[in-house]
């Protein structure tokens, strides 16, 4: 087992890895940069080590100064969390060299995931549906239009050497598809000097669902089902949830097998999603199409809600596979129960199009509600910074059903102030009260759609009868930050102070 | 009919507000006219902006503005001196807070009237540093 791990990560996935060490009787390392001496995920650790200065290259991104963390700390493991190194197989395999166990998949199975074009084709290969597409060998408009016709309607031409959407056309139906191909082409061979044209179909408002798949070396997998992430912003995903809404028995079992199958095609060990995109639009009953996007091969920021359904914690999970034990579940001891939803609150102005907010969070309360969970990693009168990420606390609700974990999590974003900078939790109650997130009609382009409304602030202004409490506070009628004398606490007063 | 609120503070900026007989729960923090107000999930900055605790405050309309620090933190560059002409974005001075720099741009063309900070001064949130006309 796991003696002493070191935590190569920040912010709340820092703090989420160090509870986990703590269950298990393992030292925590935590590693930080100049800009996070101070914070929350420092604190918690048994040991801190300083890796340099705020720039993310010169500390959480520093292969070097990590592994000379490890060695002086006499580190025997390493969990990368996410982001940062998480995905960067070079890491992987300096760990592994540098004698330390790296709690996650093999370097080779991070590497062969890491490429898009080379996953694809593991995908394929192992039976996974993936987006129809190819470069027709005729790049004829007779060539073109066969291949549209093969991958499907709605379909994209776009131009096989570049991106950025130049050369790239919808099209609908056969009609007038030959003019929007000679376009297409003429577009592409003025932008990349190229006209050879890749068909693709057109998923038109495709579902985000993934799946968690779990590996050991004594070769088991199994999968802990779905989470549906199709709201999005940018393709930052804002709101996840498992089960998804939409997910029938039938496509989920034949998504979580394709899944299986693509994580056993690598060899892979650890945790890990498979995330696919679904085209609810087609294929009654079962025969809904999915197709393979990628594989994270890492734990993923919303991986709470699977450990609220599942009734399971992956990240203990992960330091058991990672010191070579057998999976704490076998396939059929796995259940859904209930629903669990899980909002990320950011540090951003979506007023101020999402414009990231740095400060001191001068009031920070988060809510102590049943069934709610939050993954923080910040505590009042910390700093955040511009630095990294401005991902500030999960909330994650979980209840008996869809609707009511909704309603559980809208209460708790309402009792979570948080005060000296502007986050999205107007934004979030407001996604959470619309219709189509009600109705599980939310697809991936669906925020930056029709949603873009969800950001602006209404501007209300608050109840006048606050104004009194803000006077008082202003003119220093009533204490605030605990100069209190005693008399003022009502505790110890039980009448209420009448402010005129 | 609304009475006058009777307001209880419960804990380090959390108030009961009782008010036709409904309680309502506000949180404040912040110090002088830069107030923060939770109420009920909605985040209001200097709510009920009064004149006459809002000496320092950054004005965004009008020839005039001033414009203040943040947060806490080091004054490490000025770069201008009264009667400078500076335009929209410009960044007038940098300030440095947990090894951060933290660039302080103008939010509109003017002429630099005053330069209320110099370099390697500590200076508070809301504190003007720079006014323009």
């Amino acid at each position: 087992m796991i003696e002493r791990l070191l935590i190569a990560n920040r912010g709340e996935i820092a703090v989420r890895i160090a509870h986990a060490c703590r269950e298990l009787g393992i030292e925590s390392i935590a590693v930080y940069s100049d800009a996070d001496a101070n914070a929350a995920h420092v604190a918690v650790a048994a040991r801190a080590v300083r890796l340099g200065p705020p720039p993310a290259s010169d500390s959480y991104l520093n292969i070097h100064a990590l592994l000379d963390a490890a060695r002086m700390t006499k580190a025997d493991a390493v969990h990368p969390g996410y982001g940062f190194l998480s995905e960067n197989a070079a890491f992987a395999a300096a760990c592994h060299d540098a004698g330390l166990l790296f709690v996650g998949p093999p370097a080779n199975a991070i590497a062969k995931m890491g490429s898009k074009i080379n996953a694809r084709r593991v995908a394929e290969a192992a039976g996974v549906p993936v987006v129809p597409g190819h470069t027709p060998a005729d790049q004829s408009d007779g060539g073109i239009i066969g291949a549209l016709e093969s991958v499907g309607f709605p379909a994209l031409v776009k131009a096989s050497a570049g991106g950025g959407g130049r050369g790239m056309r919808e099209v609908r139906d056969l009609a007038g598809a030959e003019a929007i191909v000679q376009s297409a082409r003429r577009e592409a061979q003025a932008a990349f000097g190229d006209g050879t044209l890749y068909v693709e179909r057109l998923i038109d408002t495709p579902h985000h669902v993934e799946i968690q798949i779990f590996a050991d070396t004594h070769g088991n997998t199994v999968h802990l089902f779905e989470r549906e992430c199709s709201a999005q912003r940018r393709h930052q995903k804002v709101i996840e949830e498992s089960p998804s809404p939409l997910l029938t028995p039938v496509l989920r079992q034949r998504m979580t097998d394709a899944a299986i199958r693509a994580a056993r095609a690598v060899g892979y060990v650890n945790a890990g999603t498979c995330e696919f995109l679904v085209d609810f639009s087609r294929g009654a009953n079962g025969e809904t199409p999915f197709y393979f996007l990628e594989m994270n091969t890492r734990l993923q920021v919303e991986h709470p809600v699977t450990e609220q359904v599942a009734g399971v914690d992956l990240v203990r999970a992960q330091l058991l596979v990672a010191s070579g034990e057998p999976l704490p579940w076998t396939q059929p001891s796995l259940v859904q129960r209930g629903h669990a939803v899980e909002a990320r609150v950011y540090a951003e102005d979506p007023a101020q199009g999402f414009l990231p907010q740095a400060g001191r969070l001068l009031l920070y309360r988060e809510p102590r509600h049943p069934g709610v969970r939050i993954d923080s990693g910040f505590r009042e009168g910390d700093t955040v910074g511009v630095h990294y990420d401005a991902l500030l606390a999960k909330v994650i609700a979980t209840a008996e059903t869809r609707d009511l974990a909704i309603a559980r999590l809208l209460s708790a974003l309402r009792d979570f102030p948080i005060l000296g900078i502007r986050t999205n939790i107007p934004f979030l109650m407001r996604l959470l009260e619309t219709e189509a997130f009600r109705s599980g009609t939310v697809h991936t382009g669906f925020l930056d759609s029709e949603g873009a409304y969800l950001a602006a602030d209404p501007a209300a202004a608050p109840p006048e009868f606050l104004r009194d409490v803000v006077n008082a506070v202003r003119e220093q009628r009533l204490p605030i930050e605990g100069a209190a004398p005693s008399s003022w606490d009502p505790w110890v007063g039980t009448r209420g102070w009448n402010v005129r | 009919m609304s009475d006058t609120p009777e307001i209880i503070r419960i804990g380090e900026g959390v108030y009961r507000v009782v008010i036709d007989g409904r309680a309502h729960f506000a949180y404040v923090a912040g110090a002088g006219a830069d107030l923060w107000l939770h109420w009920n999930g909605q985040v209001f900055h200097r709510p009920f902006d009064d004149e006459r605790f809002d000496r320092q405050r950054t004005r965004s309309v009008g020839a005039h503005q001033s414009l203040s620090a943040p947060m806490p933190g080091t004054v490490l560059k000025v770069h201008v001196e009264a009667g400078s002409a500076v335009h929209q974005g410009d960044t007038l001075v940098i300030l440095e807070a947990m090894k951060m720099e933290l660039p302080i741009r103008s939010a509109g063309d003017g002429i630099v009237k005053a330069v209320h900070c110099h370099e390697g001064e500590l200076v508070q949130p809301g504190v003007v540093l720079v006014e323009l006309e």
